[in-house]
């Protein structure tokens, strides 16, 4: 139903168009690797209420690759690249039985319910993606990166549960959301720090060094104003220091990738990359309001991410649940109202197209990664991708077979161009297993997990 | 009503005879009269409570233990798996804990609703169903006296750019790349990295606009903190001391610390270091100012004393709590002035304060930050609707019917009118487009809005309002059920039970038989399922009510296929109504229940919290003063601002 805000937002963004000036772009590479083997990035994208599972899911394992199913079409020239799993359940949502929207998005990245006894605020579990930040997000500017196409403020009650349930995935930790961005010309200025409005010639090294210091001078004051705080408000302003910290993390992320730069122009090689990997892609933003082009630049921005080793995690909320409309696919209804379907021949029709353009918005994206050179292969090569919805079927709101779309060999990880019909695994499982291919150290299990899904990674490595 | 207990209250009585002839069938179904009854407690002294407490437990014991025990427990136990997730075993224990009062509330609603239990289990007679529902009225005193926390609180997006606007006269738009978030109960009191950095990028954007460089002539900003003087080198440390006290102030909303000068005084020290004239490092105290968590949150001013458990807010905190309630941005001199006396937190003060702020005309955050959430308008402006069917809803139209809603409660406030205008008010704003709609277009022209007497009574009132119809309906058509849950959760505050989680969808419904229907025999269709029944028995007779207006609020004898609209139905209790206009009537005189939904909205939202235990009890003080000064909004303002948890907060570790 929303048209998104954006599109007011959009006019600023006119005349935008392409050719940015990415200034960091002279360094590009991987410092932390010691042969030139890429480092594994993770990305994730979410499409709310669920799929057609006769569209979906594909006849059999044999015939995977030569007749994918239609809703797969988009992906038809990688599926080799893909791995479709089916059996992965969704966590049981009781005693939130009158929430399973709200439920969707904040269960996908952690497998785990919220706290029933403190459910009016957020209390839940570090999601996937933020544990992959904590480990490989030490090695870039942006340890996540966390987009939306639409903003994360529905305003909804279900079984007392907070509002922010409805909206996010992503998941500091257990009491702290990670707010997406929506506005694709902001994710580049943070991509690259390029300031919005700076002063021309004010120098940004300085003022940026110079702010990271007093950023610290400020923690410490904030430091002493904790102490006179009684122990909530403590909590609260350790998430701030927290927050303030990884600021200036990041400045000193950024100014080193400029002394970089440097001696790069000077001829010193500092990082592993080859002559051969492509130079970043050009992104443009688009000027009209069509959701396609929005979500492709956004696409393309987690490729320029990952190329450019800006960042080693994104996660991008294509939809959200409830309140979106897709007047490009030329009508009206809202997502979550055509879910409930009851086999109305033209309902079904609405969720499958819009079940097919959201796959298709993944799709441009793995196919980008797939022209891209990189080490001895592709960018794809070293991603590990995964699409996917919180629901398997809207119409009855189950969770037995969510829906998953993975891509990408995780640098030789994970064994693609296959369909497991029967997995018989939950969604921590998966989760577990992904983070383990990307080479994070799991100290624990992800939410619900019980186990690794051996049969996702190559034989004779499980 | 076959509680004692309950019935032995005489006001209670009353007030049920005066206000719900024939209601009470409903609210057999719908835990109906929940929410009202209880105004009688209000002023009872707090003596009073404590015999209120005993006579719960007693109520308990009789009750409800023995209903929970022989209706529920063995499904809903302390063992796994526990159905549905739903356990009675912990909060037999304790059940006047805060953290169980949504469990009752959704409890007494699925009971109410024959819900539960389940139709093979054993069922309790009529008399013992309402015997539960009763416990709501009695289960909020046994929670101690409980203002809840507050919790050192972030300022929110909207809070946040009016503040800079304030301080530094720059556009409120300089905040608008943060993201949007939901304010008030529900609202996400956190603080991302990336939003630090946003934090960090904007302060540096409003220097740029209102910080000259030394030698420059001073900007309003510099001479307000540094002195008329045209900018060069500051003198002496206490000059800088003096400087840094003045901005404080103003950007911490209390007078700084002398630790937290010295901060500042280090962040001066540092900028000088780096070669930054005076004026440049003086440029970044503020910004220093501007990332701090005395800037981004509300915190206190004084420290507590950690043996207390319950603190009064401090005067400056509640400035700031006040200030971001009514205007949603930062305190003025005056209640600055009155925080620096000591005097802010006097009750009579307080209130001649509320009254002050109501006539400005910043209280219009009320609307944009609680009332268009409770009505469920807030993204009006930005949905869509079905270009073919609905040309005529631009986004000016939208704009316009959300602008309507909020002039007109924008007014109930201003002047200080009943809020059950809200729903019965004879008066609203027109522009051209939006006469339009209402097929009035003698009544207004041009963009220019014009408050009109509204000529015809089934409008007036949110009800009859194009932005509410709108706003409940399909981007392609009406939806009756919203309509209902809407006017049974908004207006009147019941809990309206989630659908079963496995809904049995009509998928045997013969499609050629139900293409001829017309949508109202459609939804009826609900009704002739029995696990759909309850619910929507209850529902659909008020959506269908509302049925004359179509999608986008405008008036309509047929419907899209041409057939008749049938506006008339009979409400369970047999109260008939044959269109808007007697539904009107008939939910405007629940106007105790009304006023007391609003109230325990407005309280939630200024407290950032959900309502919970002891609230309960504070609601229904409040209800008695409200009532007295016939519910009017000026009067439910101050009631909320001078109440307990407004004034005071919770320090201990929470339960």
């Amino acid at each position: 139903m929303i048209n998104h805000t954006r599109i007011d937002r959009r006019t600023c963004l006119q005349g935008v168009g392409a050719a940015l000036a990415l200034p960091l772009l002279d360094a590009m590479g991987w410092e932390d690797t010691t042969d030139s083997q890429p480092p594994i990035r993770l990305g994730f994208m979410y499409m709310p209420h669920g799929v057609i599972m006769d569209q979906f899911w594909p006849a059999d394992a044999e015939s995977f690759l030569s007749s994918p199913p239609p809703a797969l079409e988009s992906l038809r020239p990688v599926l080799d690249q893909c791995l479709m799993v089916k059996g992965v359940s969704g966590v049981p949502i009781a005693p939130f039985n009158g929430a399973p929207h709200a439920l969707e998005l904040s269960t996908w990245l952690t497998a785990t319910l919220p706290n029933p006894a403190r459910r009016d605020q957020i209390d839940i579990a570090i999601s996937a993606d933020q544990i992959a930040a904590n480990y490989i997000g030490a090695f870039t500017p942006l340890p996540s990166l966390e987009l939306a196409t639409m903003p994360q403020d529905w305003k909804e009650n279900q079984e007392g549960l907070n509002e922010a349930y409805y909206s996010y995935c992503s998941f500091r930790s257990p009491t702290q959301p990670v707010p997406a961005e929506t506005n694709p010309r902001n994710v580049l200025n943070r991509l690259f720090h390029t300031q919005k409005g700076a002063v021309r010639g004010s120098g940004p090294t300085k003022i940026n060094t110079l702010d990271r210091s007093m950023l610290d001078v400020v923690l410490g004051g904030a430091r002493d104003l904790r102490r006179k705080l009684p122990a909530a408000d403590q909590r609260k302003l350790d998430e701030y220091l927290d927050s303030v910290r990884a600021v200036e993390r990041r400045i000193a992320a950024i100014e080193r990738r400029q002394q970089e730069a440097a001696l790069e122009k000077a001829g010193v090689r500092t990082r592993h990359r080859r002559g051969t990997d492509t130079p970043p892609i050009e992104v443009k933003i688009p000027e009209g309001d069509k959701r396609s082009e929005y979500m492709q630049v956004m696409c393309d921005l987690i490729v320029l991410a990952f190329q450019t080793d800006s960042t080693r995690v994104c996660t991008y909320i294509g939809s959200r649940p409830n309140g979106a409309s897709y007047p490009e696919l030329g009508f009206s209804d809202q997502h979550h109202s055509v879910t409930h379907h009851n086999n109305e021949a033209e309902k079904v029709r609405k969720v499958a197209a819009i079940t097919a353009f959201n796959i298709e918005q993944f799709a441009y994206m793995v196919n980008k990664m797939h022209q891209l050179p990189e080490g001895p292969g592709t960018l794809l090569d070293n991603c590990l991708l995964m699409w996917g919805s919180g629901l398997e079927d809207g119409n009855k709101h189950t969770r037995e077979n969510l829906p998953f779309i993975l891509a990408g060999r995780a640098g030789g990880r994970l064994r693609t161009g296959r369909y497991l019909p029967d997995v018989r695994a939950n969604q921590g499982d998966l989760l577990t297993t992904l983070l383990t291919c990307a080479g994070i150290p799991v100290d624990r299990p992800v939410g619900i997990a019980t186990k690794q899904i051996t049969e996702l990674l190559p034989e004779g490595s499980a | 009503m076959s509680d004692a207990a309950f019935d032995t209250d005489p006001v209670a009585i009353a007030c049920r005879q005066r206000l719900l002839p024939g209601w009470a069938a409903l609210s057999v179904l719908l835990g109906w009269a929940l929410a009202t009854g209880a105004a009688g407690h209000a002023q009872e002294p707090a003596a009073g409570l404590s015999a209120r407490r005993a006579q719960a437990q007693d109520y308990f014991r009789k009750q409800v233990a023995p209903f929970i025990k022989s209706y529920c427990l063995e499904c809903h136990q302390n063992r796994r798996p526990t159905e549905a997730g739903v356990n009675f075993s912990p909060a037999l224990k304790d059940p006047g804990h805060a953290a169980f009062t949504e469990l009752w509330k959704k409890a007494v609603a699925r009971v109410a609703a024959h819900d539960m239990p389940p139709e093979d289990m054993e069922q309790p007679s009529e008399e013992q169903r309402d015997a539960f529902r009763q416990w709501l009225e009695h289960v909020k005193y046994l929670s101690p006296p409980d203002p809840g926390p507050f919790i050192i609180r972030r300022l929110t997006k909207r809070e946040y750019g009016n503040t800079l606007r304030d301080l530094f006269g720059v556009p409120v738009a300089i905040a608008e790349d943060l993201p949007d978030e939901v304010s008030g109960e529900g609202y996400l009191n956190s603080v991302s990295p990336m939003q630090m950095e946003q934090f960090l990028e904007i302060a540096n954007r409003v220097l740029d606009l209102v910080w000259p460089e030394q030698g420059a002539p001073p900007s309003e900003v510099q001479r307000r903190w540094l002195g008329d003087q045209p900018i060069a080198a500051i003198d002496s440390p206490e000059e800088v001391r003096a400087f840094a006290a003045r901005a404080a102030r103003q950007i911490y909303r209390r007078p700084a610390s002398d630790d937290e000068i010295d901060v500042l005084m280090e962040v001066f020290a540092l900028g000088k270091q780096n070669g930054l004239e005076d004026i440049a490092a003086c440029r970044l105290m503020v910004k220093a100012m501007l990332v701090s968590p005395q800037f981004l949150f509300i915190t206190p001013a004084s420290v507590v004393a950690s043996e207390q458990s319950v603190v009064p807010l401090d005067d400056y905190q509640l400035a700031s709590r006040l200030s971001y309630f009514l205007w949603g941005t930062m305190p003025d001199d005056a209640l600055m002035a009155l925080a620096d006396q000591g005097r802010l937190h006097e009750p009579a003060t307080l209130a001649a304060q509320v009254t002050r702020m109501l006539q400005d005309p910043r209280r219009r955050a009320i609307f944009d930050g609680f009332g268009a959430q409770w009505l469920g308008v807030t993204d009006l402006p930005q949905r869509t609707f079905d270009a073919e069917q609905f040309p005529q809803m631009t986004a000016e139209l939208r704009q316009s019917m959300y602008d309507e809603i909020r002039l007109v409660f924008d007014t109930v406030v201003g002047e200080n009118r009943s809020l059950v205008e809200l729903i019965d008010g004879d008066f609203t704003f027109l522009n051209a487009d939006l006469a339009g709609i209402y097929g009035w277009e003698e009544l207004a022209a041009g963009a220019q809005w014009q408050r009109v007497r509204v000529p015809d009574p089934n409008r007036g009132g949110v009800l009859g309002m194009p932005g509410v119809l709108a706003a409940t309906s399909f981007p392609t058509r009406t939806s009756p059920v919203k309509r209902g849950v809407w006017v049974l959760e908004r207006l009147l505050g019941e809990v309206v039970p989630s659908p079963p989680p496995d809904v049995p969808a009509l998928e045997n419904q013969d499609a050629q038989a139900v293409a001829h229907l017309t949508l109202r025999e459609r939804t009826e269709l609900h009704r002739t399922n029995p696990v759909c029944a309850n619910c929507h028995r209850m529902l659909d007779p008020i959506g269908f009510g509302l049925e004359n207006f179509d999608a986008i609020g405008r008036w309509r004898d047929a419907d899209a296929n041409g057939q008749p609209i049938d506006a008339a139905g009979e409400l369970p209790d047999g109260t008939r109504f044959s269109g808007p206009r007697e539904l009107k009537a008939a939910i405007a005189s629940r106007r105790e229940a009304f006023v007391r939904n609003f109230v325990r909205r407005l309280l939630a939202y200024a407290l950032c919290r959900r309502l919970e235990g002891y609230d309960e009890v504070v609601v229904d003080d409040m209800m008695q003063e409200i009532a007295e000064d016939d519910y009017r909004m000026q009067t439910v303002i101050r009631a909320v601002v001078t109440s307990y948890p407004f004034t005071h907060r919770r320090i201990e570790e929470e339960r």
